[in-house]
């Protein structure tokens, strides 16, 4: 056990050194890379003006109203499909061309109908993490044991009920899994949204401004700090996910 | 009173790969089980028991024939499944209890009552104390005698059981056995039970229709005259064996 948490921090130790050396022998212009302590420095820089706070809630906001909005729609939508086979059939194509368009790429469209406000940074994101979950949601359906759904309906569980007490459950373990890949998402395209156009706030919003303004070692922070917010998102959310499913080994 | 009638019924599936083959699984079956008998299938593996068991619980359509179940259609009576596999028919993210509460979920019957069903059932087979434990968390046999509790609990008009016990071990099985009459003998539910063992066979049964290799005719209905409650020392009697002899001639002539 001891052990495992040394390679744990191994690998980000000889990054962080590595980094240290390049940037104090000047290998690459500080116009590039800033040292690890002005990067650390101006991190707490940054939170004792407080100024960053709002820029993360707005970015968090826009990130977690998209994901719950496109848990609501994704995850109904990808149950019915992996149920009904004749469901699936017409709405295989649909689902997987608009989820090969790069998402990004929509965001002008976006823009175009719901405006440059918050709006469309938050429909683009409900759009990309439920299609997302709309396609892990389907695979838990499939991956689910017919027999159990068998054994149900002896029973006369039909309908609405069979999918409450059966086909949800069942599908969790990869629900969850979409649910991760999903919010890690809603925070890439949030960022992404926030470099453009119709907002003074969030992180995406603040490294672009930094880099513009040649503020180095603020952009390093704000993209680390962004790295550690993603990285805290998906921890949590599989703290929530080995509570909830405890079954699955 | 008759409770299940089987006319007539003969299975035939088309074979895929030959053109027009046609293969037969059930040949002509026909027999009457009355209110409260218990009655084990018996024949070798591959015959068309479970084929016969799915006809008669309406889950398979036969090719000629039908089942009258209280004299209807099996469709619109209520009948309790035990399937062989207890893993994939059983929620493994409910406790036991749970399990079988969600054979009463969609009756209308209220939370008290519920589990106040469940614990009863549960108390029949000894697993009271293991009602708050997650399905996974259950041995093999432990996790059958819940898949029967909830069957027992959903109140059917007939019991279907394919092959209950034939993943667990010899010792585990005559226990479980035992278990599974307790709780019939209080309920009286008339129970259809699937075997390929033939001492699970004359052991639970008030009789046994015994079937043949494939396509399967009804070799013979053989009555059980032991003594209920049944117990175990019965496995060694000589009135078993005999039932036992009996049985393993009528396989004696048939060709392989």
């Amino acid at each position: 056990m001891k052990n495992n948490k040394l390679y744990y921090v191994l690998i980000p130790l000889i990054i962080l050194l590595s980094w240290t050396i390049i940037s104090s022998l000047k290998l690459i212009s500080p116009l590039f890379i800033s040292s690890p302590s002005d990067v650390f420095f101006e991190t707490i820089n940054l939170f004792t003006i407080g100024k960053i706070l709002v820029d993360i809630y707005h970015t968090l906001y826009r990130a977690f109203f998209g994901f719950i909005l496109a848990c609501l729609i994704g995850i109904p939508i990808g149950l019915i499909m992996g149920y009904y086979d004749k469901i699936y059939s017409s709405l295989e194509f649909v689902v997987e061309f608009f989820r090969s368009i790069p998402s990004t790429a929509l965001f002008p469209l976006f823009l175009l109908f719901f405006g440059i406000g918050d709006e469309s940074k938050i429909a683009l994101t409900a759009w990309t993490a439920s299609l997302v979950l709309i396609i892990h949601s389907m695979y838990g359906v499939h991956l689910g044991k017919k027999l159990r759904i068998k054994a149900a309906k002896t029973m006369n569980i039909r309908g609405a009920k069979l999918f409450q007490k059966i086909i949800f459950p069942e599908a969790l373990p990869q629900i969850f899994g979409g649910m991760r890949v999903a919010l890690s998402l809603s925070l890439v395209i949030v960022v992404v949204t926030e470099m453009f156009i119709g907002t003074n706030f969030g992180l995406g919003f603040r490294i672009i401004n930094a880099q513009l303004v040649y503020k180095i070692p603020e952009m390093y922070s704000i993209i680390i700090l962004t790295g550690i917010i993603g990285f805290l998102l998906n921890k949590s959310l599989l703290l929530i996910e080995k509570r909830i499913i405890h079954w699955t080994n | 009173m008759t409770i299940i009638e089987v006319n007539n019924i003969s299975k035939e599936f088309l074979q895929s790969n030959k053109k027009n083959k046609i293969n037969k699984v059930l040949n002509n079956i026909s027999f009457k089980i009355e209110d409260g008998e218990f009655v084990t299938i018996f024949g070798p593996n591959g015959c068309g028991k479970t084929t016969l068991l799915n006809i008669i619980a309406g889950i398979e359509n036969p090719t000629f024939g039908e089942i009258l179940i209280n004299k209807q259609n099996p469709e619109f009576s209520k009948k309790g499944f035990v399937f062989q596999n207890y893993n994939e028919s059983m929620l493994p993210w409910r406790t036991a209890l749970g399990n079988i509460e969600l054979a009463l979920e969609i009756q209308n019957i209220n939370n008290k009552k519920r589990k106040e069903i469940a614990q009863h059932f549960l108390n029949k087979v000894d697993l009271l104390k293991y009602k708050d434990n997650y399905f996974y968390e259950l041995s093999g046999g432990m996790k059958q005698l819940v898949a029967i509790c909830r069957a027992f609990a959903y109140n059917p008009e007939i019991l279907l059981m394919d092959e209950p016990f034939s993943s667990l071990d010899y010792s585990t099985t005559r226990k479980m056995e035992l278990e599974l009459l307790k709780v019939w003998r209080e309920t009286k539910k008339t129970t259809l039970f699937v075997s390929h063992d033939i001492d699970e066979a004359i052991l639970l049964a008030d009789k046994i229709i015994i079937l043949s290799k494939r396509p399967a005719i009804i070799k013979e209905i053989i009555k059980i005259d032991l003594p209920r409650p049944r117990k175990l020392e019965m496995l060694s009697s000589k009135k078993f064996f005999e039932i036992r002899k009996k049985i393993l001639r009528l396989f004696e002539n048939e060709k392989q």
